[in-house]
């Protein structure tokens, strides 16, 4: 039982950094390799402010960082990008995984750092007969949180209607008198803030090296394919399976382990082409 | 008063030439149709005064107002609303979503959602089922409401009666009848012939890229139409 609990932190970061590709894919049509050391920076930029201002004062900087990123990154790459074809972009991102993981590498230098849990979720708490870290609940809470808060924001609000639109049909979204510009800009900065939650909440579990990001992205766009491609609720269903299948895999057959993600991905789309959600194209 | 004016007009997709030397007015309040056959670049037309065909030479003034550049979400802003060929009805959306949708450019005036559902009530009575769901004639009426929600000045349609039962294209010549009685001027681009007589007062024809006949309606008839439109 508790490995199942481990599954669903590990399917947490999956799906925060999941629901950005699916947000930036969307919009842009940019399949974002860069997401994965996003996050990485992410959790850089907290590990270095939190020295100063805690770890909820790194987490607020690195949001905001990131989601500030998130814009130029749209205005002077996805959208030139986005006339491009799919190799380009995907040539492009990759180039930027890159760049970022080097220039952490010589800010930080490439030995593995560790974030302390801030003190008030650092306990542990009896569960099933045995006990659990708090905090590793508190990140299933937050991306329990994030998928409500995301999917009431998409169904419910104005923006979130334009969002929906603008993913399916953008031409036509625009000649509604949205400015798919603006909403894209938008888009991504959320996308790429929750990569810098996502990295600031993994500190205090994984230990902090450059080249997380380019780990932990394979399995995203595994949870990506398998969700749908641009199917919110089906990014959070992979996630969680994919999340399960990668800790039971570590804890039953750990040499298979890095494998089963991707044959889970294989499986589902011989069955279901186009996802589990079935709204890919 | 002149409202939309295409000026000697060149259109481009890429590096391809689809319009040449185009000139097109209308009117405030006035029903215009552009007929031609297919392929002629009556929908480069659209798309030319929504930004999407880039414009290379010549102006395209709308209002009082003649800009360096057209993004199709500018065009929506001055007033601008188009019933694209094939609806696009954005799927995933309920008919309620996209008529909402519409609204989106936030211009005042008289439609909103209980006004277009009471020019198509079947609107209403369908509004939480998907756009897309609906049957041909049904999603015409959703994209001209999707349109009207905009609050135009001027309304787009392009090839409206494309797949819809005579009976239908009869329905919707009257709608647009109505419509057009108001301050909202109409731009048809259409095959059908009755549709055009019915509802515009005056024709522009094209071929190739240009225009090479143009009119009031009462002049036109079917015989002088043949050798341009197959009617």
């Amino acid at each position: 039982m508790i490995q199942v609990i481990n599954g669903l932190v590990y399917g947490s970061f999956l799906y925060l950094l999941a629901v950005g590709l699916v947000l930036i894919f969307g919009l842009r049509r940019v399949t974002n390799f860069a997401h994965g050391s996003l996050f990485m920076v992410g959790a850089y930029i907290a590990y270095a402010v939190a020295a100063y201002l805690g770890f909820w004062g790194g987490l607020v900087i690195s949001v905001m960082v990131l989601a500030a990123l998130g814009v130029l990154l749209d205005r002077f790459v996805f959208r030139p990008l986005a006339r491009e074809d799919a190799v380009v972009t995907l040539l492009v991102t990759f180039g930027l995984l890159f760049v970022l993981e080097d220039a952490v590498r010589t800010i930080w230098g490439k030995d593995y750092l560790t974030v302390p849990p801030p003190p008030l979720l650092s306990g542990v708490i009896p569960m099933f007969g045995s006990t659990f870290p708090v905090y590793r609940l508190f990140v299933v809470a937050v991306a329990l949180a994030v998928a409500a808060g995301l999917a009431l924001w998409l169904r419910y609000s104005k923006v979130g209607l334009y969002v929906r639109a603008a993913s399916v049909d953008p031409v036509t979204t625009g000649m509604q008198g949205v400015d798919t510009d603006r909403l894209s800009a938008l888009v991504v900065a959320i996308g790429t803030g929750l990569a810098g939650l996502s990295g600031t909440i993994a500190g205090p579990l994984l230990a902090l090296s450059p080249s997380m990001g380019a780990f932990i992205i394979i399995d995203c766009f595994v949870v990506v394919v398998t969700g749908g491609l641009s199917s919110f609720t089906g990014a959070f269903v992979a996630a969680l399976l994919i999340g399960q299948v990668h800790n039971l895999g570590i804890v039953y057959v750990p040499e298979l382990a890095s494998m089963l993600p991707l044959a889970i991905m294989t499986l589902v789309l011989l069955l279901r082409p186009r996802g589990l959600a079935g709204a890919g194209r | 008063m002149t409202l939309l004016k295409l000026d000697h007009v060149d259109a481009y997709y890429g590096e391809a030439q689809i319009l040449h030397d185009l000139s097109i007015t209308v009117g405030r309040g006035e029903r215009v149709a552009i007929l031609g056959r297919n392929g002629v670049g009556k929908t480069t037309v659209v798309n030319a005064c929504i930004g999407i065909a880039r414009v290379r030479r010549g102006t395209i003034s709308f209002g009082q107002k003649t800009p360096a550049s057209i993004r199709h979400f500018t065009a929506a802003r001055s007033g601008i609303a188009v019933v694209p060929q094939g609806r696009h009805i954005v799927p995933g959306l309920s008919v309620r979503e996209n008529l909402l949708l519409g609204a989106a450019v936030g211009r005042k005036g008289p439609w909103n959602f209980d006004s277009v559902c009471a020019l198509f009530p079947i609107l209403r009575e369908r509004a939480e089922t998907p756009g897309t769901a609906m049957s041909g004639g049904q999603q015409q009426m959703l994209a001209i409401g999707r349109a009207l929600m905009a609050n135009p000045d001027l309304l787009v349609l392009d090839e409206p009666s494309e797949g819809l039962a005579p009976v239908i294209v009869d329905e919707l010549g009257e709608t647009l009848i109505k419509l057009g009685a108001g301050e909202t001027s109409i731009l048809l681009i259409e095959q059908n012939f009755s549709l055009v007589h019915a509802v515009a007062e005056r024709y522009y024809v094209m071929s190739k890229g240009a225009v090479v006949e143009e009119g009031r309606l009462e002049g036109l008839t079917r015989e002088s139409l043949k050798k341009h439109v197959a009617v």
